[in-house]
């Protein structure tokens, strides 16, 4: 029995000889970054062991004082970091190149915005509201995302140029049309930004105490639904095979009768629609109005995030929960002087060794055989 | 035509060349790298980073050509890293030039903050538009078009020079030939006897300083001070005008351009809207530049073919 739900979860199990290589790379990386981190701490005049205390001390990773409220604050981050990483990757993984997760992220929180406190579904009780509002903020999203990919299948427009563009576009419209405009805030109220949504539109806190929401419940749920999809349907082969074969101009997939261009208008919906999640937990769960600067910057972390994790849906999740951590400790790290952007510089720097990660597969390698070879010495059969 | 229209004329086009400046030198970044096979998506990062440094070693030196040598010698140094990655370890190009961004994003703060003191801005240093530093050619002033050419700074100069010098290098010398074959097909190339390694190295650290001259034209070109938001996606949309312009110098000067010109174009009605353009929402302008580039890729120009072997990582056989 035990098994049998096994096998529906997980499905056949498949083992690759090194697998523990794939994990230890970004371990190994981000402990690098950190070294190197502290170089640069240490060279600016100041003391890495107090930054690093300060940062680790509050970044919810670790058990310390206030534990509690920090590690509810990581995991508010993390679920909006896996919604944007998990879009860069779910596109990677076809062969795309795709960054519109920034915009996407912008429909998300709009959209989410304005189902939360238009009037019709204002008064409905939350359960059935933020169905309504998540399946709008879902459409949306992945409309947007949609038309990058629809633009290059139709019209051959490269996804580079039309993500950034697209998310040019959201952030005037929405921030410069929107917001200032038909979805402005009664003046009489004196909110700047758009009006707040309505108590039943606001996410479900499970932790009491804290501001942390089922936002996390449902990235798990999708990280799930997503890593699913990648590996046990036929749909995540078919996209999987287009990326392996990106190089070759995915001449294999098309003979064997994949539709190519119906799979990259699908692979940017979806795309859209889980960064567009992200830009609803944060309206829904944190902001709950969409203000006059929305001061983004979740797209591009995503694909930091990603590139940390791999491109796994599993390796998104725990990547997530590092850079959240970062983030929720960057505040304290101010107390010794350093700004709080410095985390973006252990994430670049942990970015810089992932791509140099033929090296430390290298290193790995050569430590792996050589440990056997001495094994083999030991027991005193013969080599080759 | 009447002095005031004449004016306008040439102010425009002044205008669209100090816009295009940056743009440009990011997108000859990426015509020259990914020539060679090498994508360099870390262009917004190295923009970034001689941004800043330009500012510094101007502000130390009172001079901004001590800043344009910093940031060139950024620029070197920055291309070495993703050389040493990408060439010698043959590591994923996207991954390490995301890896130059997020970096960026945070130095640059770490170091404004630790050098100047302050957080939005850095203070007013010396730059190449102030009036003592621009190049004039008084003569031109009073022709229709050519007016424009009278009163630009160097570093507009430099990037339209550039643009004729990275022509010239890809298409009539044998290195020209050489980085394009080795963005072609490297083993054939290798088999010809050209050192694939070599001109990918060449290639990356020549575009990397590119775009950190893009960098120094942002923030000591019309401006004279560092800010904390460079470069504005200035390095991304350098990336889409070399994709439009289909990975030649030219396409890329074309390209960068169109979006400069949309740009003050945007700003220009923006600033004469009257009556029921008055209505339109600001955001509507604002997004022109961006809507008119996807709608001049419907219109007019075709599929955008990357060379054959860009952002593949070479290795040796065997």
């Amino acid at each position: 029995m035990k098994n049998v739900l096994k096998r529906i979860i997980f499905g056949p199990k498949e083992k690759e000889k090194y697998w523990w290589i794939n994990v230890l790379v970004p371990i190994i990386a981000i402990l690098l970054a950190l070294v190197v981190g502290a170089i640069f701490i240490k060279l600016t005049g100041r003391s890495p062991i107090v930054a690093y205390k300060l940062l680790f001390g509050t970044s919810g990773l670790l058990p310390g004082p206030y534990w509690k409220d920090h590690f509810a604050e990581m995991l508010l981050s993390t679920s909006m970091f896996v919604a944007t990483g998990l879009s860069f990757a779910i596109a990677a993984k076809a062969g795309l190149f795709f960054i519109g997760a920034e915009g996407d992220f912008l429909v998300g929180g709009i959209t989410a915005t304005y189902f939360g406190y238009a009037k019709p579904f204002a008064n409905m009780p939350t359960f059935i509201h933020l169905t309504i509002i998540f399946i709008f903020v879902i459409i949306m999203g992945g409309i947007w995302g949609a038309i990058a990919g629809y633009l290059k299948v139709k019209k051959g427009i490269h996804e580079v140029i039309s993500t950034i563009m697209l998310n040019w576009i959201a952030v005037y419209l929405i921030e410069d049309w929107l917001v200032i405009g038909p979805m402005k805030a009664n003046v009489k109220t004196g909110i700047s930004g758009t009006p707040y949504v309505s108590n039943t539109a606001r996410l479900p806190i499970i932790l009491h105490g804290t501001r942390l929401n089922i936002s996390i419940i449902i990235m798990i749920i999708v990280t799930y639904l997503i890593w699913f999809l990648l590996y046990r349907t036929t749909f995540g082969y078919e996209i999987r095979a287009m990326g392996y074969t990106l190089i070759y101009g995915m001449e294999a997939p098309k003979a064997g009768g994949v539709d190519i261009d119906k799979r990259m208008i699908q692979v940017t919906f979806l795309a859209g629609a889980v960064a567009a999640l992200g830009g609803a937990f944060i309206v829904l769960g944190i902001l709950f109005q969409y203000p006059p600067v929305f001061g983004g910057g979740y797209g591009f972390d995503g694909i930091t995030v990603a590139l940390i994790g791999q491109n796994e849906p599993l390796g998104i999740f725990l990547a997530s929960m590092f850079i959240g951590g970062l983030r929720t400790g960057a505040a304290a790290v101010q107390l010794a002087h350093i700004p709080k952007t410095f985390p973006s510089i252990i994430e670049g720097i942990t970015v810089a060794f992932i791509a140099l990660q033929e090296l430390i597969r290298y290193w790995l390698m050569k430590a792996a055989t050589a440990k056997k070879k001495s094994y083999v010495k030991i027991q005193g059969g013969a080599d080759e | 035509m009447n002095s005031h229209t004449l004016l306008l004329l040439n102010s425009t086009i002044a205008q669209t060349l100090d816009y295009a400046a940056p743009i440009l030198f990011a997108a000859l970044c990426g015509v020259i790298s990914e020539n060679a096979g090498v994508v360099n998506i870390g262009l917004e990062g190295i923009m970034r980073f001689a941004a800043f440094f330009g500012v510094w070693g101007a502000a130390i030196a009172k001079n901004p050509w001590m800043g344009l040598l910093w940031g060139i010698a950024l620029g070197i140094i920055l291309g070495l890293m993703h050389g040493y990655i990408t060439v010698k370890w043959a590591g994923d190009q996207i991954v390490s030039g995301i890896a130059i961004n997020v970096m960026a994003l945070g130095i640059g703060t770490y170091l404004l903050q630790a050098v100047f003191k302050t957080t939005g801005y850095s203070p007013p240093v010396p730059y190449f538009g102030a009036e003592v530093n621009r190049i004039h050619f008084a003569f031109l002033k009073h022709i229709p078009v050519l007016g424009a050419f009278s009163d630009l700074t160097f570093l507009v100069w430099l990037s339209l020079i550039t643009v004729i010098l990275i022509h010239f290098i890809l298409y009539h010398t044998v290195l020209g030939l050489r980085i394009r074959a080795v963005g072609e097909n490297p083993q054939a190339a290798e088999t010809l006897g050209v050192n694939v390694f070599k001109i990918k190295w060449f290639a990356v650290i020549t575009g990397s300083v590119s775009a950190a001259l893009g960098g120094v034209a942002l923030s000591l070109g019309t401006l004279s001070s560092f800010t904390n938001a460079m470069p504005m996606g200035k390095g991304f949309i350098g990336l889409a005008a070399m994709i439009f312009g289909k990975w030649t110098p030219f396409g890329a000067l074309i390209a960068s351009l169109i979006f400069a010109f949309a740009q003050v174009l945007q700003l220009l009605l923006q600033s004469t809207a009257s009556g029921v353009a008055k209505m339109i929402p600001l955001g509507f302008y604002l997004s022109l530049p961006y809507f008119l580039t996807i709608g001049a890729l419907i219109g007019v120009v075709g599929k955008a073919v990357a060379p054959a072997a860009d952002g593949i990582p070479y290795k040796k056989e065997g």
